[in-house]
């Protein structure tokens, strides 16, 4: 064992310039990673972290902030609960509009995105095509997709003059808010799609050959094979995509904004707290506003997650 | 190159590289030039582009000179470190700049002569605009842009070979859109001339401008005056959403709405049939080409309808007094532009200041105010034109019936200087949050929501629940 050692230690003597490229490997990965780690602390955890030290501070018009203290140490919470109280039909329709992308991302989008993976994994006829199809209005900035979506879906539009054609008044689609709000839901399936099914048929690629191979040779029909096996063995992935779909009550924002622009009635918990701060320099309030949801949300989420995770035993393979 | 030579400058490149895109050069500014930044909207840029050439010509300064759409997204971080001397924009909230000390303070300039005109800075300012300039200190910190004169847009050609007359008040303007969609005109491409182009899509607050001036004709000044002061009736801060109320102070905004509703909401074919979807470009199209008589619109309409759309105008278009909405109203003009502002960053060198100061006195001048209005295609600068004489300008139907409007109307405008108002100036409006109905209740007519007493319900219902909050905001108490 010894001579082992000394022996490594000989080569390394022997070669001081493979120590020196090893070190300059190691700067370089320091100085690739830096930047992305230095993002990260800055747009993340210093952010993240200004923004809860801001929900205890108010807004003075100097354009200063101070300390809240004393009685008024949660003045920001304490003005989260009085607009509740004073306007609670708005907040209500926040929270509808806000847990209704829940209801698409979750029971609408991944089940759709579920079966269009198994198509792909299954190789249909074009599967390379779809996926790129699918991907596309994930890689396509959201001005851009939702400006797409209203001149086609809108007046004079291909697919609004076909809506014209079977009654539907295409003019309206994206006037008043109920109708709105069903064409940014369309949207949001349309556009959410594509990143599913790439998380998806990549989780589905894992599947082990011989498990499918099996289930051929004992004549499984691919619904069976489906239900009972390929969606068990990527509930990992599919988990983790719920959860993703849960945190769009928390997350979408601009698709209101863009599609609904300024209808009060479609906004959700983001879109609210995007006009606060987009409409004042006092970021305090946002910033509470964040925070509170955060502690709501958090928990429901981790704990969805663990629900879910207890539904098939952990496979590994 | 061994791999080791490579592998580090490439690394350390990599790194600086992803900063370089982190901030704009320095501006190096001379003693004999200024930075001015304009908002690249519907006044063009002939105007400043001629401007600064006078300018310097006469005095030998130069005016560099820079058109852009999105100075006012990034204002706050501009004004900390100005790429420019002088900004001029519509919805600068200069009093927020002004308390944070981000603005030069203009009172040497208001108090120093104008040449050639024997007048102070002051003086050559239209009426209501010196007020709208001020902070409660007492103290100037921006010179209003635009004056703004806001109505309907008609094309007089289309009036004359029809031989309809221009409305007058409320009745004959509905009478006439009737005429309108019964005479059944056939456009070139056999579509029928509609009454009204307006967009819904992205500019239906130009009926604000319309809408605006009725409200002031039911409630006269005393309304305006009582909306704008943002006191309640017991002349307290904390009150002041009883301005919105409906059965009160607001009643004949409420009223003027209703108006509305009845002209263009119940009447669909008053307007093209899918005007609640239309972007502005297409009712500017629809107008420039002939196929609407009409179209609500601001000052800017004769530069903005024809850079948008394309067409040069083949016929003669002016602005109509907007219709009275009883024979015994008054007419009134909405200063749609005295929310524009131009403003001198605090943080340039003593010598930009000067110079800058010494533009904005320029502007002031008779040569500039009509430079502004002939390039600009009828719009006024914030100055006063009675001593002006405009000229072969007044041949231009649309330039004339812009003066004629701002000179014969009781002009009146929506600025308030309570700090409840202008802090929360994304808020409280007329349309409360900044949400309109104008659209929603074209495309659904018999909705209640979208009609008056519901919507002035909502709009009160929100100023009473919000005012404390923005009264905090505003670090205002009684």
């Amino acid at each position: 064992m010894t001579r082992i050692v000394e022996a490594n230690n000989t080569s390394s003597k022997k070669n001081p310039r493979r120590r020196r490229f090893i070190k300059a490997s190691t700067i370089f990965v320091i100085v690739m990673l830096s930047y992305s780690v230095l993002h990260f602390l800055v747009m993340w955890v210093g952010v993240n972290f200004n923004s809860i030290l801001l929900s205890f501070k108010s807004y003075n018009r100097n354009g200063t902030y101070s300390w809240l203290s004393g009685p008024n140490f949660f003045e920001n919470f304490q003005l989260i609960f009085e607009g509740i109280k004073l306007d609670v039909d708005f907040r209500r329709s926040m929270l509808t509009s806000s847990l209704a992308y829940f209801i698409v991302s979750c029971f609408v989008t991944l089940p759709i995105a579920l079966i269009f993976s198994y198509f792909i994994f299954k190789k249909i006829l074009a599967n390379g095509f779809f996926k790129v199809i699918f991907f596309l209005p994930s890689i396509i900035p959201l001005i851009i997709l939702t400006t797409i979506y209203t001149i086609t879906v809108g007046n004079n539009g291909p697919v609004g003059q076909l809506l014209d054609l079977m009654g539907i008044q295409s003019a309206n689609l994206f006037v008043t808010p109920k109708s709105t709000e069903i064409m940014t839901w369309i949207f949001c399936v349309w556009a959410g799609i594509g990143y599913d099914v790439i998380l998806l048929t990549a989780g589905m690629s894992r599947i082990p050959r011989d498990i499918l191979e099996s289930c051929k040779m004992d004549g499984v029909p691919s619904f069976k094979e489906f239900i009972r096996i390929v969606i068990p063995l990527t509930w990992s992935t599919i988990t983790t995509l719920f959860v993703f779909g849960m945190m769009s009550v928390f997350t979408v924002f601009l698709q209101p904004f863009y599609l609904g622009a300024n209808q009060k009635e479609m906004w959700t918990i983001g879109t609210h707290i995007f006009f606060e701060s987009k409409s004042n320099r006092a970021l305090n309030a946002p910033a509470a506003l964040g925070l509170f949801y955060s502690l709501i949300g958090a928990p429901i989420i981790v704990g969805t997650r663990s629900l879910l995770n207890k539904f098939f035993g952990e496979v590994s393979y | 190159m061994n791999k080791k030579n490579f592998i580090l400058p490439i690394a350390v490149l990599s790194g600086l590289l992803s900063l370089v895109g982190c901030g704009d050069g320095e501006v190096v500014r001379t003693n004999n030039e200024i930075y001015v930044t304009v908002y690249d909207g519907g006044y063009g840029t002939a105007w400043i582009d001629q401007v600064a050439k006078d300018y310097e010509a006469k005095t030998g300064i130069r005016v560099n000179w820079n058109a852009d759409q999105s100075i006012l997204e990034r204002m706050s971080s501009e004004l900390d470190s100005p790429q420019s001397d002088i900004y001029m924009s519509h919805d600068i909230t200069w009093q927020e700049y002004a308390e944070l000390g981000q603005l030069e303070q203009l009172d040497d300039l208001y108090n120093s002569q104008v040449e050639g005109t024997g007048k102070t800075f002051k003086q050559r300012l239209c009426a209501g605009a010196e007020e709208v300039s001020r902070l409660e200190n007492g103290h100037y910190y921006k010179v209003c842009y635009t004056q703004g004169a806001g109505g309907l847009v008609y094309n007089i050609d289309m009036f004359r070979k029809y031989n309809w007359s221009v409305p007058t008040t409320y009745d004959e303007l509905k009478t006439l859109c009737q005429t309108i969609v019964d005479s059944k005109i056939k456009t070139e491409d056999l579509g029928l001339v509609v009454p009204i182009a307006w967009s819904g899509k992205d500019r239906e607050y130009y009926w604000d401008y319309i809408v605006f001036e009725w409200w002031a004709q039911l409630g006269g000044m005393d309304a305006i005056n009582k909306y704008k002061a943002f006191l309640g009736d017991d002349g307290k801060y904390s009150t002041g959403y009883q301005v919105y109320n409906p059965a009160t102070n607001h009643k004949e905004f409420k009223q003027a709405y209703e108006k509305w509703h009845e002209l263009i909401a119940m009447n669909p074919s008053f307007s093209e049939s899918s005007a609640q979807s239309q972007l502005l470009v297409n009712a500017n199209t629809l107008f420039a080409s002939g196929q609407a008589a009409m179209i609500p619109y601001a000052q800017w309409a004769k530069y903005e309808i024809q850079h948008n759309s394309g067409i040069e105008f083949d016929f003669d278009i002016a602005m109509m007094k907007t219709p009275k909405i009883s024979a015994t109203a008054q007419d009134y003009n909405y200063n749609v532009g005295f929310g524009d502002s131009m403003i001198i960053p605090a943080n340039i060198p003593e010598t930009s200041k000067k110079l800058a100061k010494d533009f904005l006195r320029y502007l002031a001048g008779e040569e500039a105010c009509k430079t502004f209005v002939d390039k600009a295609r009828g719009a006024f600068l914030a100055f006063d034109y009675s001593s002006i004489n405009l000229g072969n300008l007044l041949n231009d139907t649309y330039i004339a019936s812009v003066y004629n409007k701002l000179t014969t109307c009781t002009n009146f405008n929506l600025v308030s200087m309570n700090p409840v108002a202008y802090i929360n100036s994304s808020a409280i409006m007329p349309w409360i949050g900044n949400t309109y109905y104008y659209t929603k209740a074209f495309a659904d007519p018999t909705n209640t929501d979208y009609q008056a007493t519901a919507v002035c319900d909502a709009i009160y219902a929100t100023a009473t629940n919000g005012w404390s909050t923005w009264m905090k905001k505003a670090h205002i108490s009684d």
